[in-house]
């Protein structure tokens, strides 16, 4: 018997068999097996019909030769990967994600610092900023930023006037103004699961990491930061999953100038009306950000793996 | 003999009641009719002016998609066989791929009462016209001066505050074509617009998605660039400062249509919203501000800001062959994508 086990309660109860609730099914038989998994099972039935046979439709559309669908054969992937314009389009989705991802830590993390150390009061109010934004559409948020980063937007107007620039800057349809907008339009995504992780970390772990003489700064490398790595982890999964797939976002703000996959996706979807190369770069698109969410999410096991064992 | 009346009487009795209120119920619903329609100003316009008098005059009661015209292809096709709507409303280069691919019924106007009213121009075995646009310039007064054709677009001071789209949409795809043409091409050869452009690019300001331009347009982003008369109508009634130039070459022209989905089970309903959507009533209120459509009713006088005084005189304008366009259409895309990305 193991220590945490002799130490238990009820440990000498189990042998007499006084006192405890009735045995539950062993979830190694079958009747077990079943109770744990039926309340899953509408749930799943709607994710295989309406996610997985999709998905796998996707998969089988982009191996049709035509756009009439009508002949098998690997045309539509041959000519997706043996082109390096298209190389370069998936190349700049993943980029654009990777650069939003590291503008959201940048700017997420040192608030969520603030919202740990803040007062139960303004750790309400500072939730509510976080909040606010997913309140508003994305559409709105989008097109907000073009009244922003404009020639004749906010940030324009506050350079010209502060004579820190002869001409307007050129902000929007730039990677930068993409970036910068997708920032904020995604931080929602990092803040709140950052913030659930940081909210648990116990404080006492900080008075003891300082009486052993380590610095704020060491602190926050050595213990926070490795605590808070799950929550940092499925944050920066879900800004680079977003970020890389935030069509209305990458056309307006981005321009034409920009291409990434979602757009290319839309245009051969839906413009030019061949299904199978739009299937072809959707897939490419689904395995290669999936790849990138598989490494953050490593990422974040081995970081958090670090101090919890 | 007397004992027949009764039966009859008695049979067409039952039948009455049974029929009655299947009647009434009739009348009361008198149908629906399900149409595709653009999202934004047309859904607002119809649902302003299309669908009361529709209810009014034949009790239809009309139920909107709104859809762009390559979302209405798409759907349709994905389908198969069970049309979503009744009704497309497409501009030239779907209304081609529909007609190609099979998805419209037949077309008789003479079903339509205002058929007489209709330039024949604008009817044929597949749909008929019901809103016309005309494509050109656009430029800030207060900005640059009047352009005088799509070759000074390329040149100062235009070129700096040149906002261009690519061939996602109808009035992009003409407006390169036509670019093409001032600079040797054709309406199969667009390599010249393509050539030219590459030059100016990086001075160019903005190369948008054609729903941003007028948000780029009203933001100052950029001060010229090609368009139709609804958007210049549009954003003058919100007090942008924009003008609407016919180009040196001439201004082009194209009809939206309406078409009749195939498999349809709302023919006649369908036919009457039609009907009532060319209506000169109607087409007089979709002309006026906010929603500023070009009418195809030839009893409507048509309005100020419109580059032609009648509907005849559209037949001076650069008009296109879609089905030479459509095959080179995704190639062209994936030219535009290649030639002005970073």
């Amino acid at each position: 018997m193991s220590l945490a086990g002799s130490l238990s309660p009820l440990a000498g109860d189990r042998a007499t068999g006084v006192g405890l609730p009735p045995p539950r099914p062993s979830p190694a038989s079958g009747g077990g097996r079943w109770a744990l998994w039926a309340p899953a099972l509408p749930l799943a039935l709607a994710y295989a019909a309406f996610f997985v046979a999709p998905l796998l439709m996707l998969f089988v559309v982009s191996f049709y030769t035509d756009e009439k669908l009508e002949g098998f054969g690997l045309n539509q992937w041959r000519r997706f990967l043996f082109d390096a314009f298209h190389w370069k389009v998936v190349g700049d989705t993943l980029l654009l994600g990777l650069k939003t991802v590291a503008a959201t830590l940048v700017l997420g993390l040192p608030l969520a610092l603030v919202y740990r150390a803040a007062s139960p009061f303004w750790q309400r109010v500072l939730l509510f900023v976080v909040v606010m934004p997913l309140l508003t559409s994305v559409v709105v948020r989008t097109f907000a930023w073009i009244v922003i980063l404009g020639r004749e937007g906010l940030v324009n107007q506050l350079v010209l006037g502060l004579g820190l620039a002869a001409d307007p800057l050129r902000l929007l349809q730039t990677e930068h103004g993409l970036v910068l907008s997708l920032t904020q339009i995604e931080m929602p995504l990092l803040l709140l699961p950052v913030l659930a992780v940081m909210s648990r970390i116990d404080p006492n772990l900080m008075d003891a990491s300082a009486s052993l003489g380590a610095s704020p700064w060491r602190t926050l490398v050595r213990v926070i930061l490795p605590l808070a790595a799950p929550g940092i982890a499925a944050g920066c999964l879900l800004v680079f999953a977003s970020s890389t797939t935030a069509f209305i976002s990458q056309s307006v703000i981005g321009g034409g100038r920009l291409v990434y996959l979602p757009a290319m996706i839309w245009q051969q979807a839906m413009v030019v009306a061949n299904w199978p190369f739009a299937a072809t770069a959707a897939v490419a698109l689904l395995l290669s950000v999936s790849a990138v969410i598989a490494v953050i999410a490593y990422a974040g096991r081995v970081a958090g793996g670090r101090i919890h064992g | 003999m007397t004992a027949r009346i009764p039966r009859r009487a008695a049979l067409l009795g039952t039948a009455t009641a049974f029929a009655v209120p299947g009647l009434a119920r009739a009348q009361r619903r008198g149908g629906s009719v399900t149409s595709a329609i653009y999202p934004g100003a047309w859904e607002e316009a119809y649902r302003e002016h299309v669908a009361p008098p529709l209810k009014r005059m034949h009790n239809i009661d009309l139920e909107m998609q709104p859809l762009f015209a390559v979302d209405q292809i798409a759907k349709f096709a994905a389908s198969r066989g069970a049309p979503p709507f009744d009704c497309f409303v497409l501009d030239p280069g779907p209304r081609v791929t529909g007609i190609e691919r099979g998805m419209f019924e037949r077309f008789d106007a003479a079903k339509l009462s205002n058929r007489a009213a209709l330039p024949s121009i604008l009817v044929d075995d597949w749909g008929v016209g019901c809103a016309a646009q005309v494509v050109g310039i656009a430029y800030n007064p207060k900005k640059v001066p009047k352009p005088g054709g799509y070759a000074d677009l390329f040149r100062d001071p235009w070129v700096s505050r040149l906002g261009i789209t690519g061939f996602q949409t109808t009035f992009g795809t003409i407006s390169l074509i036509e670019i093409a043409k001032v600079f040797g091409g054709s309406e199969t050869d667009i390599e010249p617009a393509l050539a030219e452009l590459k030059k100016v690019l990086p001075k160019l300001a903005a190369v948008g998605a054609p729903a941003a331009m007028p948000g780029l347009f009203q933001q100052g982003q950029c001060d010229v660039m090609y368009t139709n008369t609804q958007t210049v109508t549009t954003l003058k009634d919100r007090g942008v400062d924009i003008e609407f130039a016919v180009p040196s070459t001439g201004a082009s022209a194209f009809f939206t249509t309406l078409h009749i989905a195939r498999g349809s089970e709302n023919i006649d309903n369908a036919y009457k919203y039609i009907d009532v959507v060319v209506s000169r009533g109607v087409q007089d209120a979709l002309q006026k501000a906010p929603y500023n459509f070009v009418p195809v009713n030839s009893g409507v006088t048509l309005g100020a800001g419109l580059p032609m005084r009648s509907l005849d005189e559209m037949a001076r304008f650069n008009t296109h062959d879609w089905t030479r366009i459509n095959p080179l259409r995704g190639p062209w895309i994936e030219r535009f994508n290649r030639e002005m990305a970073k």
